[in-house]
């Protein structure tokens, strides 16, 4: 009988790991995009200098979306609200960010020279100047910790982990062992089919 | 299969919701940004990647680049030492010669050109009514920015040629006030504040 019970208590390592990647990519999130969502235009010249989007309305789209969507994300995280679905949309942010992060940084390295780790601009990110190498570095953690977000179950304080009905790795554990006694309740002992006979 | 579906699903409700949020927060926010404004008038591309230390030929060959640039705009560059003799002209104490500041309060009050007036063009509604009257009495308006990659003095430039200054009026000073600095007083905090550092201070 005790061994649901413990089983629903007892943290495992990959819950707190969870939890904590929870929390730090929430609180990046969250802190980058209201630093960007406070000076909107110092944003909107930064994304027009990677040169991607030409039409001024596009522009400032996203200049002006992007900031509050990651707050958006990130409070949703922290919240342990539609984990999964959040920690999909911070990927579709990540990548395609981190290469045009790349490929500014290879621009200007083609243009100034130096060493490329060396190189520091403002990549739009919310922290102002960083050197290149370091921000695709954290940008790489951030994805792999989205990553694990999006394909974990875990859902130690999270408010709702899943938006729609889904068994969650406790909630699995869990009926588990119901089902397990259920089975247990349904199939006679040998004894007792004996006893039966 | 369900669980990649139910997570699609979600990222999709997540993408909505969050989008809906953003352009709330953009529309509630006094700092939020116009949809549908150009805030880069005439310049659809962002400038090139210019050198951090070019030669003396390099830096010849980006000035005419843009000063042709600028032409292609219908406005004028100005150089270190015709904004230089602007400024002790007698017609700048009269008002005919202006100094028009493109940079944001924060980098205003840090330093500018003394007695320059400030329009941050992407907030016009809020420089223009008192830029205007002033621009339209005189006979020479000076542009100006941070210097290197900033374009901002000539979309400022750009906004007042739309707003009906005629453009031979308008010069656009591509040193900006990083190269002011180096070599002439500025003035910090509020325009009129009478605190004049000196060059290179």
């Amino acid at each position: 009988m005790n061994a649901p019970a413990a089983s629903i208590n007892r943290i495992t390592a990959a819950e707190v790991i969870s939890m904590l990647a929870r929390w730090f990519i929430g609180a990046m999130f969250v802190y980058m995009g209201l630093n960007k969502a406070v000076h909107p235009v110092e944003f909107l010249k930064i994304v027009r200098q990677y040169g991607v989007l030409d039409h001024p309305m596009l522009l400032n789209l996203v200049a002006s979306a992007l900031p509050w969507f990651e707050v958006f994300c990130g409070v949703l995280l922290m919240l342990g609200i539609a984990v999964r679905g959040a920690a999909v949309m911070l990927i579709v942010m990540l990548v395609p960010f981190t290469i045009m992060v790349l490929g500014r940084g290879m621009a200007i390295h083609e243009a100034r020279g130096g060493p490329f780790c060396a190189i520091k601009f403002d990549c739009g990110c919310g922290a102002g100047e960083v050197f290149i190498c370091r921000k695709i570095a954290e940008n790489i953690l951030l994805t792999a910790l989205a990553v694990c977000l999006a394909f974990w179950r875990k859902d130690r304080l999270c408010l709702r982990h899943g938006l729609f009905a889904e068994k969650t790795d406790a909630a699995a554990a869990n009926t588990g062992h119901f089902e397990k006694a259920a089975e247990d309740c349904r199939t006679p002992k040998p004894s007792e089919s004996r006893a039966l006979e | 299969m369900r669980r990649f579906q139910s997570v699609a699903l979600e990222a999709v409700v997540v993408a909505v919701l969050g989008l809906l949020f953003a352009l709330l927060g953009n529309a509630v926010s006094p700092r939020g940004l116009r949809l549908t404004r150009d805030y880069f008038p005439g310049q659809s591309r962002p400038a090139p990647i210019r050198p951090s230390n070019p030669g003396a030929q390099q830096s010849a060959d980006q000035a005419q680049a843009v000063a042709a640039s600028l032409q292609k705009l219908g406005l004028q560059a100005a150089r270190s030492n015709e904004v230089a003799q602007l400024f002790s002209d007698p017609r700048y104490q009269q008002g005919l010669v202006i100094f028009i500041d493109a940079r944001s309060d924060h980098a205003f009050q840090a330093g500018h050109i003394p007695g320059a007036w400030q329009l941050d063009h992407y907030h016009p509604e809020k420089f223009l009514p008192t830029v205007m009257p002033l621009c339209l009495t005189a006979e020479q308006i000076i542009v100006y920015c941070t210097g290197g990659d900033c374009e901002d003095s000539e979309f400022a430039a750009i906004t007042l040629r739309d707003a009906g200054i005629p453009a031979q009026k308008l010069f656009v000073y591509t040193g900006g006030i990083k190269e002011w600095t180096n070599q002439m007083p500025f003035e910090v905090g509020e325009r009129g504040s009478g605190t004049i550092h000196q060059a290179g201070k």
